[in-house]
């Protein structure tokens, strides 16, 4: 076990030196505009020009990416154009706000999804399984930003109900959670639900089900104590893999509510090139997908003993 | 026109502030000209405020002064949705937003209204020299920063003298190019030529005078000085961090509470401001990002009272909510699809000519930004402008543009690709897709490449052909002197033509609105007849509010005014 978990911790340390590196080559091959960035557009040439010499973008390529790689794992992440304070001041805020935004979402998806996977998952081809899938694939296949149009047209603009944006200028406000939540809670729900729906159906059709169906198990003892744990194994997968998505894939939520998370930052140091603040940001949504893919893995081991003993 | 009317206008030891002022006075008085132009260049020369309305009202037999302010309720948070973005040091601002948040702290000199004029503010008067080349300005006296130093000369000799080092990086470098020179300089052994501060450009007379000096003819100082750079930082700004976020020490009349970038900004009211008190008791910005239709939201919601800003497309959607007031002004706020004349295919007239001969301006005003401004003349500047001259309509000749192209070299037609960021919103992909279909009768194929607003900043004074917003200047000469000339950093067309600078300089020099208006012609024509770009309109500009928010005027820059703005709640 020790072997494994050594091996993923250093598949993880060279994917992220590779995208490091990768990174840091696209986005400042180009230093001129960096300046742009810092000046603004209506700087001189001259003005750029002292800039850059003043800050050592006419260094060697090598030299400033080895030195932006030691600052980076010295945690100084360099200063954001955009914001002009040190990116970390701006990154760890946006971060623990997505969490707030993931965990609400998590704490709607996973009971829901889990409990109408394992329900049309139980009897498959019945009536309530056909009704649980066809509305789980409808309400994925609606686009994050159709729903929240759809949802704010509704209770923003005709019912008057929610708060329109998610900025939550005057603190914590439950209220401005709602829509976010109700948006991303309607695309994330339907695929997890479809999976704990194949996974329980293709369990239940197993000979050791079979086996305590006929001994003369209570239903709720076959369900709860031999079908359950089975059926979680892939469920478990793509919620690992959820937290990923909610990470950086909540961008269309975050922008259209004006909510203050990281998708909404990765959004907006990319429109306006903000490097150091890009750099930062995919740095640290690669280490989420590799730390989720790692935890996922320990994880799938502990619940599958076939791959913990192989 | 009699003693007792001329004495209004002079200086308390009897001389006029410039020697065109009585003959201003004389043409207001005949009706030569209107209250406004007479009221604009009346204080444009440095007379007082309260001197000029006082001469109206001598000559009219009616107060001129303005409606003392409405009775309005005091107290109460002005919440406004707005981006916040970082405000560090006030020389640099690239945004109108960030001196949004920042002008409640610092002022500025002069200060231009949402009528076009500009009159005294940290400046209390200013006279200028016969060849406008010598500008005195009179500091009022009395003023205390908030940390409760005195504002004085020392101040105002500091803000120039940091424009004008090319190391800070300030857009008033090219403002106030008359102020400086081009001097050879070594650096890392390398010689190269770099702007410097001209020796004795600011000129410290005491401690509440400062006197400019040009090396030419500028006409349009006091409208420079409110440019929204140009805000007065205290004297030890560089020395105590040079951050106003960190260290907000200004003279304006409120504090700041609470900023974050992309969160809020809280100003609050301070005590003991220098000059006219506001009614509002706190101003908060609330960013709500980039996307406009999140600013809707936040109004339709009553999260804000106020939006910065308002999209043309979302303007019927705005008047539809109850309790949301709709306000405009015409603005000289426009798009400018400039062509590189130096760059092939567009350093051929001809091709230049065929493009805009295949365009009904009107026609892409429709189109592109609903009709709601009025239709450009391909020439930068427009009848909002006091020295605008009206030149005869242009007509779209699809006939004649394809004989151009033909003599060009491009019988069988053109392709040709334009650069859009959409800085300024989605009318501006619209603009030009109205533009490629107008086009395509002439045998143009017009391929439009859009890209994110901060992609095109860095391509704008590169790319061949490109839709550039331009804001809303005062004068006609100003944004003229910026863009089109040789040399100059805003010069986005790399336009050179040595007529037309000609006779802008003697525009330039020229105060009698009249007799600039006559020079105006020939430059607008030149221009046209360059045809350097398609400038289809001018735009309107929309600003959404709760209908409790009252006496809010629309400001042709965004530039926020809210002195004489209460809420009725």
């Amino acid at each position: 076990m020790l072997i494994f978990i050594t091996r993923r911790i250093g598949t993880m340390a060279l994917t992220m030196l590779v995208v490091s590196l990768l990174l840091f080559l696209l986005l400042e091959l180009n230093p001129g505009s960096v300046a742009t960035k810092v000046l603004g557009p209506y700087s001189t040439e001259e003005q750029r020009r002292i800039w850059l010499e003043a800050h050592g973008y006419f260094d060697p390529l090598y030299e400033r990416y080895f030195r932006w790689l030691t600052d980076f794992i010295r945690g100084d992440f360099g200063e954001s154009t955009r914001f002009k304070v040190p990116v970390g001041d701006i990154l760890w805020p946006r971060l623990g706000n997505t969490a707030i935004l993931g965990l609400a979402v998590m704490a709607v998806v996973v009971p829901l999804s889990l409990t109408l996977g394992v329900l049309a998952g139980m009897k498959e081809g019945s009536s309530l399984d056909r009704g649980i899938s066809i509305s789980s694939i409808f309400f994925t296949s609606i686009p994050e930003f159709a729903s929240a149009v759809f949802l704010a047209s509704i209770f923003v603009f005709w019912l008057g109900w929610l708060p329109g944006t998610s900025g939550m200028s005057d603190g914590f406000d439950l209220r401005q959670l709602v829509l976010p939540v109700m948006v991303l809670v309607i695309y994330a729900f339907g695929y997890t639900v479809r999976m704990t729906r194949a996974s329980m159906a293709e369990v239940m059709m197993t000979n050791y089900i079979r086996t305590a169906v006929l001994k003369g198990l209570p239903w709720r003892t076959v369900i709860t104590k031999h079908a359950l744990r089975n059926a979680l194994i892939a469920p478990f997968t793509v919620l690992m893999l959820q937290i990923n998505w909610l990470l950086s894939g909540v961008i269309v939520v975050e922008f259209f509510f004006a909510y203050k998370g990281f998708g909404a930052l990765l959004l907006e140091a990319s429109l306006n090139q903000d490097i150091f603040l890009i750099e930062a940001c995919a740095m640290v949504a690669v280490f989420v997908a590799v730390g989720t893919q790692f935890v996922a893995d320990v994880g799938y081991t502990y619940l599958n003993p076939r791959i913990r003993f192989s | 026109m009699n003693k007792r009317l001329e004495n209004i206008l002079k200086k308390p030891n009897g001389f006029h502030h410039h020697s065109y002022v009585p003959e201003v006075a004389n043409k207001f008085v005949k009706g030569e000209v209107d209250r406004r132009e007479f009221l604009r260049t009346a204080t444009l020369l440095g007379v007082s405020l309260p001197a000029a309305y006082s001469f109206i009202g001598h000559v009219t037999g009616k107060s001129a002064f303005p409606k003392a302010r409405a009775a309005g309720k005091r107290g109460g948070t002005f919440r406004m949705a707005m981006e916040v973005q970082e405000i560090g040091d006030p020389a640099t601002y690239d945004w109108t937003q960030k001196s949004n948040v920042a002008r409640w702290m610092v002022e500025y000199l002069t200060r231009t209204g949402s009528d076009n004029v500009t009159v005294p503010y940290l400046a209390r008067g200013w006279e200028a020299s016969d060849d406008l080349k010598t500008w005195t300005l009179h500091l009022q006296e009395g003023v205390k920063w908030s940390n409760g130093d005195d504002f004085n000369a020392d101040d105002v000799v500091h803000n120039f003298t940091r424009w004008l080092d090319p190391a800070v990086g300030s857009s008033n470098l090219s403002l106030f190019s008359a102020m400086t020179d081009e001097v050879e300089v070594t650096r890392n052994g390398e010689k190269r030529m770099e702007t410097r501060m001209r020796e004795g450009a600011v000129e410290k007379i005491d401690d509440h005078t400062v006197r400019l000096h040009m090396k030419s003819a500028q006409l349009a100082v006091p409208e420079n000085l409110y440019n929204y750079p140009a805000a007065i930082v205290h004297r030890r700004f560089d020395e105590e961090g040079g951050n106003l976020a960190n260290n907000p020490v200004g003279t304006g009349p409120y504090s700041l509470e609470r900023f974050s970038v992309g969160g809020d900004a809280m100003l609050r009211r301070r005590e003991g401001y220098w000059g006219e008190e506001p009614l509002l008791d706190a101003i908060h910005y609330i960013d709500t990002g980039s996307d406009r239709s999140a600013m809707m939201a936040a109004i339709a919601s009553s999260q804000v009272d106020a939006i910065y800003e308002v999209d043309v497309t979302q303007v019927d959607t705005l008047e539809s909510i109850p309790g949301v007031v709709l306000h405009s002004g015409l603005t000289a706020q426009t798009a400018v699809c400039r062509m590189q004349v130096d760059k092939a295919p567009f350093d051929d007239v001809r091709v230049r000519e065929a493009i805009t001969a295949s365009i009904d301006n009107q026609q892409i005003l429709d189109l592109g930004y609903r009709g709601l401004g009025t239709a450009a003349e391909n020439h930068h500047v427009g009848p909002m402008h006091p020295e605008y001259a009206e030149l005869p309509r242009l007509k779209q000749d699809h006939d004649k543009a394809k004989r151009l192209l033909a003599e060009a070299g491009y019988p069988d037609g053109l392709t040709i690709s334009i650069d859009v960021g959409q800085t300024q919103g989605p009318w501006e992909l619209a603009t030009v897709q109205a533009m490629r279909e107008q086009l395509a009768p002439s045998g143009i194929t017009l391929d439009i490449n859009t890209m994110p607003a901060a992609q095109y900043w860095d391509i704008w004074t590169t790319t061949p052909f490109g839709l550039t917003a331009w804001t809303h200047r005062p004068l006609g000469v100003m944004v003229l002197n910026l863009a089109y000339r040789k040399g100059q950093s805003w010069n986005e067309s790399n336009y050179d033509n040595p007529e037309f600078e000609k006779a802008l300089d003697e525009a330039n020099g020229l105060l009698d609105a009249d007799e600039r208006r006559k020079k105006m012609e020939s430059v607008q024509t030149i221009l046209q007849d360059d045809h350097v770009m398609v400038q289809s309109f001018w735009r309107d500009n929309f600003v959404a509010t709760r209908d409790y928010v009252k006496d809010y005027s629309v400001h042709p820059t965004q530039y926020h005014q809210f002195e004489k703005v209460w809420l009725d709640k």
